[in-house]
């Protein structure tokens, strides 16, 4: 005889898992899935510039040149500040630029940038790139200190990686 | 079709197009600098009489001249311009822009029609909007700089 209660009618057979019917996402090709099931981090790129909140705004752009690269971030300690691009150089500096070659950067950097989170996927990643139009997006761990940036020459490497890696399975 | 299919078979055409920032040579650097500020670009084309592209001029061409000497707003963009053949026609995949812009580091290419004149502007953020349209759902909807866990358990 039988210890477990049964109730009239039922049985394990007759149990409906409610997720029966749960889909997982669908994607069309393999490159999808790599996109929405990678993490940022196979895109991150460092190591990455950071520059202090007083440097000066010529200082910068050396640093930016001698090092070919399109953006630092300003960090005090660990903590992101904000970040200062060539647009910011374009549209804040280049016009008065012997006035302000000497000012300390943190006045035209873009204070609070949008970020993204280690364990974000590549494909959230490239849509806040796209819809906000940010072309370098900082990379942050669970405790909000930068371990990388993303830029858009990362993303098209990583592009390319994931339509060889996708034809080979 | 899947993204890969798409990157592989559909043609530049198929990317967001941005119009184009040209500039014919001789043009002052500080007013190609105005028009790519105006329209929100960070490169403008240098065109020959006939519309054909000579050379870019972009934000990285503008911080060299810049650190060289602020008179070189004055100067002739001509003389920081580059990459005179950095260009695609509308129906050239996708996945050769790619290639294009990975293996010379670009982050624009000049889109010429069958004449060769250029005709628009397109490049890294071209082909991520392309990428973006295809994850629809994939969106990061927590605000900004929230954090992903409590400093403090919550309770007792």
């Amino acid at each position: 005889m039988s210890l477990r209660p049964q109730r009239q009618g039922t049985s394990l057979d007759a149990f409906r898992d409610p997720l029966n019917n749960f889909d997982p996402p669908p994607y069309l090709d393999e490159m999808e899935r790599l996109l929405a099931e990678d993490t940022v981090q196979a895109m991150v790129s460092t190591p990455i510039r950071t520059v202090g909140p007083n440097t000066e705004v010529d200082d910068v752009l050396r640093i930016m040149v001698e090092n070919d690269i399109a953006c630092v971030l300003v960090t005090r300690g660990n903590r992101l500040e904000g970040i200062f691009s060539e647009r910011d150089v374009l549209v804040k500096v280049a016009e008065r630029y012997d006035q302000v070659k000497t000012d300390p950067i943190s006045r035209f950097m873009t204070a609070n940038p949008a970020c993204v989170h280690e364990t974000d996927s590549p494909a959230k990643a490239i849509n806040i790139m796209a819809v906000g139009g940010f072309r370098h997006v900082p990379i942050l761990d669970a405790d909000d200190r930068v371990v990388g940036l993303l830029g858009p020459r990362r993303v098209t490497r990583y592009l390319q990686d994931v339509i060889r890696r996708a034809a080979q399975s | 079709m899947g993204l890969r299919t798409d990157i592989l078979n559909q043609p530049v055409a198929d990317l967001p197009l941005r119009p184009l920032v040209s500039v014919p040579t001789g043009t002052r650097v500080r007013q190609a600098m105005v028009k790519m500020r105006e329209a929100k670009l960070g490169c403008a084309v240098v065109v020959d009489a006939e519309g054909r592209p000579l050379g870019k001029f972009t934000e990285r061409r503008l911080m060299s001249a810049l650190l060289q000497s602020s008179r070189n707003l004055d100067a002739p963009v001509d003389l920081f311009m580059f990459g005179q053949d950095d260009c695609v026609t509308e129906s050239d995949p996708i996945i050769r822009m790619i290639e294009k812009m990975d293996s010379r580091k670009l982050r624009f290419v000049v889109v010429v029609d069958a004449q060769g004149k250029a005709i628009a502007l397109t490049g890294q953020k071209g082909v991520m909007e392309f990428v973006a349209d295809h994850f629809p759902r994939h969106v990061k909807v927590q605000e900004m700089h929230a954090k992903l866990h409590m400093d403090e358990r919550e309770g007792a």
